[in-house]
């Protein structure tokens, strides 16, 4: 996307003619605030709590991120055993298929009783669901090798590990990232699902107060700053990526949804 | 039929050179390929001799084999039944004296021109400097000076394939087996490569084995073309083509140049059973 005058400007007024929209609209027909307050009553609820949403925000990130990294050094190297090895794919693979299939969120409760109330519970679940999309775009990655290339290593009795460091591993990296940014959002959603279900911290836990004592300008003002923070990571990985794959625009993306 | 004429016959007599030792022997090499759902029948006892510096060309319609036959020689297949032998040792492990290159050029993303040319001196663990060298002369060699630092996809496919042509070459192997190479490539490209690919065997006198459909490339380029049925593929004729070496684009239009083409056509089109049908192009 090419930053323009027109691209940047075109939606930034039509967001703001859609809050002046919203302030009078809700003004005109006397919607109460707690079913929909005006978009003043947001600046106010940021700007008075800024430190308690600064805080729990923090405890949010922490899980979002701690449950991602570990997908994705768990997935990568999964994904790396399940291409080299036969008994791998036979045996693992089929029992993470079917793991798939459970909704991730579900495991929440479980995590409980399991790792208990605090932190790690929530990292656990931000893992869950990070982890499929890296280890499925990876696997698709490293095995989408011309074979021509395949043939050029055999007849220079290139090692099989060099094939891997060689030719698979920058071969996936398109593909792993296409993973890595489809994780990276889920592993916020992952957290928040998580604190919904058993928290005493983090924009989740949050949530559920400001729903609890009817205060709606907090809830949404919530739900901008998750927006924020995924969009924050997104972006961050879209810039690791071209930085480390800069090829990864010559490959056709596969967005993986795994 | 014209082929059976005995000019024809005896312009399909291969006189080897006797002081030119023999390099590649295929002798009645069968292919088979199995599966759970059928059974392919790929080649059909084949054989034929390359000697060294030949530049011998493989036609055929598609799917006859052609590939496979290559793979074979290279040592990358196993063979079903029969013998191949490069330098008189049978070949049963992926040779290591052989250059290739593929009908796509298939270089790496993510390296650089030169790092691509390098691919097969990292994979055989060969001391670098002495081929980096190697590396830019080819690259000079084949007009890419200055394009060392770019990236693949910054390359037209010409100047793809020709990066291709550098790697299969730059660890300076006595074979160069190419599959198809230029027939990606639009006509104008494909003749200027094909010139060039000349002027390189000139100079350094590789021997060539050369899988086309293109009649016309076959003929221009070789010593020898080797003419293969529909699959299963069989050699129907050992063609030695007698036109003075260097080649020129002029000799297309020369009357033997046309003579030769039209016996392989006629070759191709009465073993496919249908008379004068069109077995690859000859654009």
């Amino acid at each position: 996307m090419k930053f323009s005058v027109k691209n940047v400007a075109e939606p930034l007024i039509f967001f703001v003619a859609l809050l002046a929209l919203w302030e009078v609209l809700v003004e005109f027909f006397r919607v109460p605030a707690f079913i929909l307050p005006p978009p003043g009553d947001l600046y106010v609820a940021f700007t008075a709590k800024f430190y308690i949403l600064y805080k729990h925000a923090m405890v949010t990130f922490i899980e979002a991120v701690g449950g991602f990294t570990l997908s994705f050094i768990l997935g990568v190297a999964f994904a790396v055993g399940v291409v080299y090895s036969r008994h791998l794919q036979n045996t693992i693979y089929p029992l993470i298929v079917i793991l798939y299939a459970m909704p991730k969120s579900a495991f929440a409760p479980l995590m409980v009783i399991w790792i208990g109330y605090g932190l790690y519970s929530k990292i656990a679940i931000a893992f869950l669901v990070a982890f499929f999309p890296i280890v499925v775009n990876t696997v698709v990655g490293l095995k989408e090798v011309e074979p021509e290339l395949l043939d050029l290593a055999r007849i220079n009795k290139g090692s099989e590990f060099d094939i891997f460091r060689k030719i698979r591993l920058p071969n996936s990296l398109p593909y792993m990232f296409a993973g890595i940014k489809v994780a990276i959002v889920l592993s916020v959603t992952g957290a928040i699902v998580a604190e919904f279900v058993a928290a005493n911290e983090g924009l989740g836990y949050l949530i559920l107060q400001a729903n609890y004592s009817l205060d709606t300008a907090l809830a949404l003002v919530i739900l901008l700053i998750l927006a924020f923070l995924s969009l924050a990571l997104f972006i961050g990985v879209e810039v690791l990526q071209r930085k480390l794959a800069p090829w990864s625009a010559e490959v056709r993306q596969i967005e993986g949804s795994f | 039929m014209r082929d059976s004429s005995p000019a024809a016959q005896n312009d399909t007599i291969v006189t080897w050179d006797p002081r030119v030792p023999l390099l590649i022997d295929i002798q009645d090499v069968l292919k088979i390929f199995k599966s759970a759902v059928k059974t392919v029948h790929a080649l059909d006892h084949i054989s034929f001799e390359v000697h060294e510096g030949d530049f011998v060309s493989l036609v055929g319609p598609s799917g006859c084999g052609k590939s496979t036959l290559l793979k074979i020689i290279s040592g990358l297949l196993p063979a079903t039944s029969g013998k191949v032998s490069v330098n008189g040792k049978a070949v049963d492990a992926p040779l290591d004296n052989v250059g290739m290159v593929f009908q796509s050029p298939v270089l790496l993303k993510w390296k650089t021109v030169i790092g691509n040319v390098m691919l097969p001196v990292e994979f055989a663990r060969l001391e670098k400097p002495p081929y980096l060298e190697k590396a830019r002369s080819l690259l000079r060699l084949v007009g890419l000076e200055g394009f060392e630092e770019m990236y693949p996809h910054e390359l037209s496919g010409g100047m793809q394939q020709r990066v291709s042509l550098c790697r299969a070459l730059v660890t300076d192997p006595e074979i160069l087996l190419m599959d198809e190479p230029f027939g990606a490539l639009d006509a104008m490209t494909r003749d200027e490569l094909d010139l060039e690919l000349l002027r390189i065997w000139d100079g350094k006198r590789k021997t060539v084995l050369f899988v086309t459909h293109n009649i016309q490339e076959a003929v221009f380029l070789s010593d020898t073309v080797i003419v293969m049925s529909p699959r299963p593929g069989r050699v129907i004729r050992k063609l030695g083509i007698d036109l003075p070496r260097p080649r020129a684009m002029e000799m297309m239009s020369a009357g033997k140049f046309g003579e030769y083409t039209l016996q392989i056509r006629a070759m191709l089109a009465s073993s496919s059973g249908t008379p004068g049908a069109a077995v690859g192009s000859t654009t």
